[in-house]
């Protein structure tokens, strides 16, 4: 049975049980708001602002995941990476296939109802993206928000995918390109950019969901005289970098719109920015008013080992010295997993969750204590994490039922490399290059940590170090995929392996959701260039 | 961030790696693509593209860049899963780097020393195509020669036949972006104690596939092992390093370098 249900979801349910699927897809921000009591739908990038990748659906159990079979498969139009997490809103499923084609699927059978691609210009520049990908949508009211390989933010119309308005925001000749899902709040699109690796100076920015009339933008590196700009050298923080290329969260209560932020710039050569660089690798708090940052905690200050921080910032409560507290958890890139007040930012514990050689440790306030001589050298130093993280943008997941928090982990290292870094405008920037320890001296697992002080309770060893998005359901299982092509179910209390299927394709990072339909739990996977959905018999 | 997952040396390791090569680096254009050659291509395909762990390049002709275009291309896109792409090049660095791999092919490359005609005797004597397939003749338990003098150089083919595991082949699993060993040792238990030994023909996280010393293929589930042991380092070849003079080991390269197939 499903766990919970409200009326929208009994409405909705009514209408599926019709044969039809209800193209006026009406999305008002109430629902997004309450996305968690409408499990039949998966409404957001991360299934609800607190990003937790739960579902509440509870008909895939322990007990029957074995009988779990496909029931459609969607292969992409063209060649590329699949690395779409699909909505799903009154039976239709909106996924991006490479390298930004947004299409609206039938959920019931899988076939298209309508799709929609920009033009992309030939030199379209997507500067450290293996290739031009786009990880989804996001729905508000009856429209549907994709961000562009070529710097724009489009608002398409729900029912038919014709362009409702379509924005610049900033210059793909200067290397900004968009991959992430847009994140919709009350008449908001939130985006983010990608480029650091070419220079670009990150920004979050707010658009009218209406009009796609700008609202605000907030630089992640600031200039001359803004806070923070003491920690940048000479003219750097031009090409400071702080790219925001993953989808964040959001606390309607506290009003705070949280967003983690990537490398600076050059990545692996720090010497012409001394200094913390604020704020790249770090977590910001923004108002989603104004944009106004409220408080941010850097992980990783003046980075050389391209330690990102945008992994999904995943937000849940838990009592901590016998005090509840609201919490911001997340697996950093740089091998420890921080959790942190996310009312003030204060730091609350922090641990290793995988091999590091780079720190001492954390001090009393999180920062770590960087073992010295660990930066990129000329000849080549191996340091753990790797170049790609412990972590990476995989989501990991959450579950309100056993308070783990699932991560799939890498546990490879990379030779660092430092080299020069002259800028040039839509090159790459990187200041050195990298050579991975990879093959049969790397490997992976899927991690559960307790949530709230970061100790590990069980492991599920992977071969290849892992892309793969997690997702943990009611039914007490957690769902993820393996590089090789495993997509599998596990108990999540105890990791025990319960289900699984061989897809033939990467399952990078098929970040699985699930949803209901005529009554019925499905659960998705990307693997490959397919999606996959699953059902019980 | 940087989401490539391959060796993508930067320009610095280029250019601090300064082998020469007088023959061939004769202009100041040549002699920064050969800097660049040696600091991005020369770890796989080996000094002078003679072949290494990767593809030997001193070939008039590369089966997947027939002309300069192309060349340039496969050089920014790379070989999904087997070589990284240099998008980070600037256009002149990309034509310094495609007009030294070119000339590479201009320049004959000289034949190792040995006599291949008595390596080829070395190699039938000591019963190498029992498992190797050369022309078509052979036993296919490990990496078919055919075309082995046109793939890989002296240096790599040598290093095979003295100390086999150290240079198992590696990256061409069907497993995205791995490198993988090929023809590993692996050693199974089944719970219900049959043993087998075998190299590893395929594996993901929850399967190992086999083949046997017969050619028997076997298929195991993980969880359904009493044991897995891969015998990392290792190969189920033997050192020829003891088995052969020093003069017949450079007698039997000389036989594998002249073995171009149909190139």
């Amino acid at each position: 049975m499903i766990a919970r249900c409200c009326k929208a979801v009994l409405a909705s349910a009514a209408v599926i049980a019709l044969g039809y699927a209800d193209t006026s897809a009406q999305i008002p921000y109430q629902r997004l708001l309450h996305a968690d009591t409408d499990p039949s739908n998966w409404l957001t990038y991360s299934g609800g602002y607190q990003s937790q990748r739960f579902s509440a659906l509870n008909q895939i159990t322990r007990q029957n995941v074995g009988q779990l079979k496909t029931t459609w498969v969607y292969q992409l139009r063209q060649p590329g990476l699949f690395e779409a997490s699909p909505i799903v809103a009154d039976g239709i499923m909106y996924i991006t296939e490479p390298p930004s084609t947004v299409t609206a699927l039938d959920v019931r059978t899988g076939r298209p109802l309508w799709t929609w691609s920009p033009q992309i210009p030939r030199d379209v520049i997507t500067i450290s993206a293996p290739s031009p990908v786009n990880r989804g949508v996001a729905v508000l009211d009856d429209m549907v928000f994709v961000g562009t390989v070529v710097g724009h933010l489009t608002a398409l119309d729900a029912k038919s995918g014709a362009v409702r308005w379509d924005v610049v925001v900033e210059d793909n000749k200067h290397a900004y390109f968009l991959t992430l899902a847009p994140l919709a709040l009350d008449g908001k699109i939130i985006v983010g950019v990608s480029g650091a690796e070419a220079g670009i100076r990150g920004f979050i920015d707010a658009y009218d969901s209406k009009s796609g009339r700008r609202l605000w933008r907030t630089h992640t590196v600031p200039s001359p005289g803004e806070p923070g700009s003491d920690t940048w050298g000479k003219e750097s923080w031009k090409t400071g970098g702080g790219s925001t290329w993953l989808t964040g969260s959001f606390d309607p209560d506290l009003n705070l719109l949280y967003w983690g932020t990537g490398n600076p710039g050059p990545d692996l050569n720090g010497d012409d920015r001394p200094g913390d660089n604020l704020y790249t690798c770090s977590l910001l708090a923004l108002s989603p008013a104004d944009g106004k940052v409220k408080w941010h905690f850097q992980f990783t200050p003046h980075d050389t080992h391209d330690w990102d921080a945008n992994q999904i910032p995943v937000l849940f409560d838990a009592t901590v010295d016998g005090r509840t507290r609201k919490l911001v958890g997340t697996a950093n890139r740089n091998g420890f997993y921080y959790v942190l007040d996310r009312s003030t930012g204060e730091f609350v514990t922090g641990t290793a969750y995988a091999k590091q050689n780079w720190t001492e440790g954390l001090d009393a306030k999180g920062r770590p204590r960087v073992r010295p001589g660990t930066d990129p050298t000329v000849d080549g130093l191996l340091t753990y994490p790797g170049l790609s993280g412990a972590a990476n943008w995989h989501s990991p997941t959450y579950s309100p039922q056993t308070k783990l928090f699932y991560q799939a982990v890498k546990e490879m290292g990379t030779y660092f490399f430092k080299g020069e870094a002259k800028y040039e405008v839509g090159r790459v920037f990187d200041g050195g290059g990298f050579r991975q320890v990879g093959g049969d001296s790397a490997s992976g697992a899927i991690r559960a940590l307790d949530a709230t002080t970061g100790k590990p309770k069980w492991d599920f060893p992977l071969l290849s170090p892992p892309w793969t998005s997690l997702l943990s359901t009611a039914g007490g299982l957690v769902f993820g995929g393996t590089e090789e092509g495993n997509f599998l179910a596990l108990d999540a209390d105890t990791g025990k392996l319960l289900w699984d299927i061989q897809l033939g394709g990467a399952v990078r990072a098929g970040n699985p959701i699930s949803f209901a339909v005529d009554g019925k739990q499905y659960v998705t996977t990307t693997a490959g260039t397919a999606l996959f959905v699953f059902g019980l018999p | 961030m940087i989401t490539t997952r391959w060796f993508c040396a930067g320009l610095l390791a280029a250019i601090v790696s300064s082998a020469g090569s007088p023959a061939i680096a004769a202009t100041p254009a040549a002699e920064d693509g050969k800097k660049l050659f040696d600091g991005l291509c020369v770890a796989c395909h080996g000094s002078e593209g003679a072949g290494g762990e990767a593809p030997s390049l001193n070939r008039f002709t590369l089966d997947r860049a027939p002309d300069d275009d192309a060349l340039r291309s496969l050089i920014v896109s790379g070989i999904q899963n087997r070589m990284p792409a240099m998008r980070h090049l600037s256009n002149d660095q990309l034509r310094q780097l495609a007009d030294y791999v070119r000339s590479l092919g201009r320049t004959p490359s000289a034949p190792p020393g040995g006599d291949p005609r008595h390596g080829s005797e070395l190699y039938a004597r000591l019963g190498c195509a029992t498992c190797h397939i050369v022309a078509g003749q052979g036993g296919s338990l490990g990496p078919v020669l055919t075309e082995i003098g046109a793939l890989r150089g002296a240096e790599y083919l040598r290093e095979a036949i003295v100390d086999p595991g150290a240079a198992l082949p590696r990256g061409t699993l069907s497993v995205p972006g791995r490198d993988l060993f090929q023809f590993l040792p692996v050693r199974v238990v089944t719970r219900d104690g049959r043993e087998v030994r075998g190299i590893r023909i395929n594996e993901d996280s929850l399967t190992i596939q086999l083949r046997d010393t017969s050619g028997q293929f076997y298929s195991f589930r993980k969880a359904e092992l009493r044991q897995l042991e891969k015998d990392t380092g290792k190969s189920p070849m033997p050192s020829y390093k003891d088995r052969t003079t020093p003069g017949e080991l450079a007698d039997l390269v000389a036989y594998l370098w002249t073995l171009k197939g149909s190139r």
